[in-house]
């Protein structure tokens, strides 16, 4: 499997701290993540990490702008939610849709070619070396529906690649995948970080986030906890989010928080 | 004296049933709305006409209904045309079990062949729907005697402005240079027209306009249009005018307007009654064919 | 023998030429679009729109009489109402897109038929506004010409929004702009296409022309860029073998057209290599690796 990188410098615009201050998201009224507060820096390798139900994957929709928070903000320090790179949790292709690996591969650079831009020589080599770097050569003209369940997750990292995201978003990323796959992908991660991306992921492995994530954000709804991943993975804090992700409670008054907490939360 | 005033006494009543009889029109049905026509000129407030195929019609694939049968029970005479044009009148006769008497109008009229069998649209030659109307006349005064003179009186006048009507159209023909008096036509209605008025009728083989039309039916009828140099091209089936201007601009053949063969128009509309309908035809024949 | 079916009557009639022309603009733009509606699973939107219509046909017909053209307009109005709503519906609601189209179009339908006897008379206004291929007028020509050409242009255009939005729109709208606009666009073209196919050429051809090549171009091959080719090219074929068959057989224009495309059809589908019968069901050697 090549190892080449992008490039040495992340070719995006700057690559900013993501800021979260006092940020609610959910669906339908329901608080997912309640009144979240904390700074992802720049270039930081962060896992979230909780129960089900406990806001991970509504986090990092919040993030990639897919969800409006419904209090609080989140302050990107300029870029836009459109400049983050998000691989979502269960991919909603078509999967019969006639499509090569390489041209699938290839969509990664309409976020930064828009729709009516040629694929130049630079964003051909830019789409062979993501292949290579998934460990998909040789299977540039398969059509994807010819893919085992890792091969299109690998197919899908190519393509987020070459999406060439300052912020890179994960959700779920080895759900399905096998041990060598999940070896590749995180020494992907790994070099993504290398080159000065923040990637924020979204894990229920456990034993993956202490091997490779320096930092974590123990979710359960509220933070748990935020920051190093050994002092995140205790097992009392583990017990703790258990005991938070209580089910939705049916006759919920409104949030009193939103009146009481300062303005100037971080 | 006396005598004389009982018998007055008693002949009143029976005058009086007799004129009520007198009044009352006679119920009667004819098939379709020519045949309608005529009758209602010859026997006006004398008769209550019921007609089963109205105008705008189809006799050829009309299906009765229960109300049909309905008014055959109550007629006393059935004016039908014959000759093959009303293909369903027998199963309604049977089911309506109606004890009227069948008048054949076309009774003497000499028939004409089509494909081997009669042509029904005799009254396509007024000299024909002369004859009609005599037919009707002698059926309605056989049915009742007491308003004969009425019949015979209307049926004289109705048949004079046939006359001038016979008069009129050839007159309107000859003004057509012989030469052009030839036109395509998709429908098979005016044999007889074409045989006493002297223009041809020329039919494309095997063309049918009733259903969609394939490239082969239009082909033919250009290829008709242009072979036999006919002054212009009529085309009474087809729905679509788009189509009917398509075969005209190809085959460099004028366009001809709606002739009616087979009923009349609606109230009105340019044929409302027969002598409008045959008026109207020639009026379309002329305005096609003279350059 | 073959000349006379095959060439002489386009060489001979104008009205065959002009219905060959005609078929063959629909053919090479509708093919592609059909290639899409498939692989959007929008297979029988084409037979829905054209109930679809039927309001805006009647506004039209209120309006202006059996004006032809005020029918055209007020027919494309109604389509595009009803082909755009759903999409709204489907983007921005829990249902599914064959859902809200369902939905749309059966009230658009029902709206249709009660203007129509608003007025009173019987008039089948569909079977007015449907024409024949084989009574193509020049206006119709330019019609068809002119929306195959903007379609084609439009296809070529916005190609890779297009695939896009159909394999995977989630990713579409979250990296470009024009995400969001992708599917309205591709419905315009289709309720575009449809109205100047109905109008000129009747419903079974236009639908028929779009669809059928579309699913037969599928049988061969997995490439997207081949599939719309060969689509049209199916579709081309389809309109020329039909014109004649009507010609020969008489059998009528549209639907010979149709019978052609459908032969084509279950070829594809015996001995498709994409997916065909034989090749599915016979056991083949297996490869290396």
């Amino acid at each position: 499997m090549g190892r080449r990188l992008l490039g040495a410098a992340v070719t995006g615009p700057g690559v900013a701290a993501i800021a979260l201050e006092n940020v609610t998201l959910g669906y339908d009224r329901r608080p997912a993540v309640h009144h979240l507060s904390g700074v992802i820096a720049a270039g930081e390798l962060l896992a979230v990490c909780g129960p089900n139900g406990g806001g991970k994957s509504t986090l990092l929709n919040g993030l990639a702008g897919l969800i409006a928070p419904m209090g609080g903000r989140i302050g990107r320090g300029g870029a836009a939610a459109r400049d983050f790179a998000y691989l979502p949790q269960a991919a909603q292709l078509d999967r019969a849709f006639p499509i090569s690996v390489a041209d699938f591969v290839a969509l990664g650079a309409l976020r930064r070619k828009g729709i009516f831009g040629r694929i130049d020589q630079a964003e051909s080599d830019r789409v062979a070396n993501a292949v290579a770097a998934v460990g998909l050569e040789g299977f540039e003209t398969r059509v994807i529906g010819e893919l085992s369940g890792g091969q299109l997750q690998r197919a899908l990292f190519a393509r987020l690649m070459v999406e060439d995201g300052g912020v890179i978003l994960l959700d779920e990323p080895f759900g399905a995948i096998d041990a060598a796959t999940t070896d590749d992908l995180l020494a992907l991660v790994a070099a993504w970080r290398a080159e000065g991306r923040t990637v924020v992921a979204a894990l229920h492995e456990l034993d993956l986030v202490r091997r490779a994530f320096p930092k974590t954000l123990l979710l359960a709804r509220e933070a748990i906890f935020w920051g190093d991943t050994e002092k995140a993975l205790t097992p009392g804090n583990l017990a703790a989010a258990r005991a938070m992700a209580r089910a939705h409670q049916a006759d919920a008054a409104f949030c009193q928080r939103d009146e009481s907490e300062p303005a100037d939360a971080l | 004296m006396r005598l004389t005033r009982r018998a007055v006494l008693l002949a009143l009543p029976a005058l009086a049933a007799a004129s009520a009889r007198a009044e009352a029109p006679l119920p009667v049905v004819a098939t379709f709305s020519i045949l309608g026509d005529f009758v209602r000129e010859v026997g006006g407030e004398a008769v209550e006409i019921s007609v089963i195929v109205g105008p705008d019609g189809d006799a050829h694939v009309y299906e009765p209904t229960p109300a049909d049968s309905k008014k055959l029970q109550r007629a006393k005479l059935v004016f039908v045309n014959g000759l093959g044009f009303e293909g369903w009148l027998d199963r309604l006769i049977a089911a309506s079990k109606t004890k009227a008497r069948i008048v054949v109008a076309s009774e003497g009229v000499a028939a004409r062949k089509l494909e081997g069998e009669p042509d029904p649209h005799a009254w396509q030659d007024v000299a024909n729907a002369r004859r009609y109307v005599e037919n009707i006349r002698d059926a309605l005064k056989a049915a009742d005697p007491v308003r004969a003179d009425v019949f015979e009186r209307r049926a004289g006048a109705y048949l004079q402005r046939l006359d001038a009507l016979d008069a009129e159209v050839r007159a309107s023909i000859a003004r057509i240079p012989e030469a052009r008096r030839r036109v395509v036509s998709t429908h098979d209605a005016f044999g007889y027209f074409a045989a006493r008025y002297g223009i041809a009728f020329i039919a494309p083989e095997g063309v049918s306009t009733e259903a969609e039309a394939s490239a082969r039916d239009i082909a033919r009828i250009v290829d008709a249009a242009k072979r036999e140099k006919v002054g212009a091209v009529f085309l009474e089936n087809v729905v679509d005018p788009r189509l009917a201007r398509a075969i005209a601009a190809d085959s460099g053949v004028r366009l001809g307007g709606e002739l009616y063969s087979d009923a009349l128009s609606p109230p009105g509309g340019p044929a409302a009654d027969y002598i409008a309908m045959m008026r109207h035809n020639v009026e379309e024949l002329s305005s096609a064919l003279v350059p | 023998m073959l000349y006379d079916a095959l060439v002489a009557p386009f060489v001979d009639y104008p009205f065959m030429r002009r219905a060959l022309v005609g078929a063959l603009a629909t053919a090479l733009a509708g093919g592609p679009l059909g290639v899409f509606l498939l692989l959007r699973r929008m297979s029988l939107a084409g037979d829905a729109l054209s109930h679809a219509i039927l309001p805006g046909v009647a506004l039209g017909y209120l309006a202006a009489g059996l004006s032809l053209p005020a029918m055209t307009l007020g027919g494309l109005g109604a389509g595009l109402v009803v082909a755009l709503s759903s999409g709204a519906v489907a983007r921005f609601s829990a249902q599914r897109e064959d859902a809200s189209l369902a939905a749309f179009y059966l009230v658009s339908l029902a709206l249709g038929v009660a203007l129509v006897s608003l007025k009173g008379s019987n008039v089948d206004l569909l079977h007015v506004l449907f024409g024949s291929a084989l009574a193509l007028d020049d206006t119709a020509l330019y019609l068809l010409a002119g929306v195959a050409t903007i379609t084609l242009a439009a296809l070529a255009l916005f190609y890779r929004a297009l695939a896009a939005d159909t394999l995977d729109p989630v990713f579409l709208r979250r990296v470009s702009r024009f995400g969001e606009f992708a599917q309205y666009l591709f419905l315009s073209l289709v309720v575009l296409n449809l109205v100047a196919g109905f109008q000129a050429l009747g419903t079974l051809m236009a639908v028929g022309l779009i669809m059928l090549p579309a699913a037969a171009a599928r049988l061969w091959t997995q490439d997207l860029t081949r599939a719309l080719l060969l689509a049209g090219v199916l579709g081309a074929l389809s309109a020329y073998i039909g014109l004649a068959l009507s010609f020969v057989a008489g059998l009528p224009a549209g639907p010979a057209i149709i019978l052609a495309a459908g032969a084509i059809y279950f070829v594809s589908l015996v001995l498709g290599r994409a997916g065909g019968l034989i090749r599915n069901l016979t056991p083949r050697r297996h490869l290396e690796g």
